[in-house]
């Protein structure tokens, strides 16, 4: 594991008066896989913006490279926003282009390729995930579970240095959720920092090699699964209890 | 006393506010978009998907208004040329009319209600469904791929229409006036060519274009400040509509104001 590719000094988020994210001090590791747990509403999905520059902290600063996101113009946040994919809860897809034309898109914009390529590198992230006869569907004609895959292939088709997903599993079935977390686990490259954040710690578990956990906005534990037994017993309880709640599920 | 004239004061001051609020980030749209067009930055595909969009699929409903829009104006002055038998001031009013005012107000409107209402509500689903995030998590620019096409389109074709609309404002008056009024469409045409109104008919052009800055802007600035979900789209549609109308009749009688016709 080589430097953090991402730091968060002292984070703080709020929307009106409601701090939602407080003093949160956060590393990711190139080459690792962070699971970023805890109960909804407490500031996961807002950290994770934070994390890609899509909300401006209210206190403290997010560093990716050593660059602090506040102060660099429009064009140098693109330029460190090259490095990002991002796999929305929503999925996002756009709803006017074809399967083919979203998981182009960002080649078409940023990597200024061949078009015959863009096509060859699109058709072949899309057979990866499993999705190589709907080329030409639009996100309307998708199923949940579709639509989160072709959101996953648009945020690594560019072979992204920097990957968050936000709650890969959410509202899919258990089989189809077990298949978006094998997903994710072929998709991660050995360079890449990758941010997951979700309730399904037993699917996690297999993909994750850190954690951390919010509750109310502050980090309540950041370390392995090894360290849970020094955390404290509501990380333990939230940890143990929601994993033993999917594996009830399932 | 003093709690009688807070109420009305609050209202006041809170609706003077939000106006403020409204020109302060419209103005502020405005110049990011002609940052964006300074060199021109924007994607040319989305900008043809808007052009067809805005203008070719707009086109019905304005001819159809424009036709109306000239068979009123000749209902509305038949009767006085009919009294007076001064057949040759129909060409003159109906030329007047439909070019510097009825016109482009009511083919602005129209558009405003089709287009910019549309725009507002598919940006501002755009918003609630992460979608403008996506752009800007994947270093895209959301005024440069977004807004600066629609701009373009809009302001293109309310040109366009603009110019449709008045020869099918003119076709509407010259059916009626045969129709109704007994005159012939030749004269009638020929009328409105002998009373040099070219003046009014740029005004009317520069009216047009007015209406297709201030209806993309406004359109796209409610459309992207969409906060909440479906009751938030609703509502900046709802905004954008009559923020759209207001500006439309603002624009119109400044513009009258400073470039006076037919004088």
């Amino acid at each position: 594991m080589s430097g953090a590719a991402i730091r968060c000094e002292g984070l703080g988020k709020r929307f009106d008066d409601t701090w939602v994210l407080r003093d949160v001090d956060l590393d990711v590791y190139r080459g690792e896989v962070l699971g970023l747990i805890g109960p909804g509403g407490h500031g996961k999905s807002v950290l994770l913006k934070c994390l890609a520059g899509l909300l401006s902290p209210d206190a403290g600063r997010v560093l990716v490279d050593g660059e602090d996101l506040a102060r660099l113009g429009p064009l140098g946040l693109a330029r460190v926003r090259e490095q990002y994919g991002y796999v929305f809860q929503n999925y996002a897809l756009f709803d006017f282009m074809s399967v083919r034309d979203n998981v182009a898109f960002p080649l078409r914009q940023q990597a200024h390729l061949p078009p015959a390529e863009i096509d060859a590198r699109v058709a072949a992230r899309l057979a990866d995930v499993g999705l190589a006869h709907a080329l030409d569907l639009l996100p309307r004609e998708l199923s949940g579970g579709m639509k989160k895959r072709v959101g996953l292939a648009r945020a690594t088709v560019g072979d992204p240095a920097i990957l968050l997903y936000d709650d890969p599993s959410a509202g899919l079935d258990p089989v189809t959720s077990s298949k978006i977390f094998q997903l994710i686990a072929r998709m991660h490259r050995p360079a890449a920092a990758t941010v997951v954040v979700s309730h399904d710690i037993d699917r996690m578990r297999s993909v994750c090699s850190r954690y951390v956990m919010l509750e109310h906005g502050h980090v309540v534990f950041d370390g392995p699964e090894a360290a849970l037994a020094d955390a404290p017993e509501s990380v333990r309880a939230f940890f143990f209890g929601a994993a033993h709640k999917h594996l009830e599920g399932r | 006393m003093r709690n009688v004239l807070v109420g009305p004061v609050s209202v006041v001051g809170r609706a003077s506010m939000g106006l403020m609020a409204t020109l302060g980030g419209a103005t502020m749209l405005l110049g990011r978009i002609l940052r964006a067009l300074l060199p021109p930055r924007f994607d040319r595909d989305e900008a043809w998907r808007q052009l067809y969009a805005v203008g070719v699929k707009s086109s019905a409903i304005v001819m159809v208004t424009a036709l109306f829009v000239g068979a009123i104006m000749v209902i509305q002055t038949a009767f006085y040329v009919q009294r007076t038998g001064a057949t040759s001031l129909l060409g003159f009013g109906v030329g007047f009319t439909v070019f510097a005012e009825i016109g482009p107000i009511l083919i602005g409107l129209m558009f405003s209600g089709r287009v910019g209402a549309n725009n507002t509500a598919e940006l501002g689903t755009m918003v609630v469904t992460e979608q403008v995030d996506a752009l800007r998590a994947l270093a895209i620019d959301p005024i440069g791929y977004l807004v600066v096409p629609r701009f373009i389109a809009m302001i293109v074709m309310m040109l366009m229409l603009m110019a449709l609309g008045d020869v099918f404002a003119i076709i509407g008056a010259a059916l009626t006036a045969d129709t109704l009024v007994g005159v012939d469409p030749s004269v009638l045409i020929g009328d409105i060519l002998d009373s040099h109104l070219l003046d009014e008919y740029l005004l009317g052009l520069g009216k047009a274009f007015c209406f297709g800055v201030s209806i993309s802007v406004l359109s796209c600035w409610y459309g992207l400040g969409v906060r909440g979900g479906a009751t938030g789209v609703g509502r900046a549609v709802n905004n954008s509509v009559v923020a759209n109308a207001a500006a439309i009749f603002f624009i119109d009688f400044v513009m009258g104001w400073i470039f006076p016709v037919g004088l």
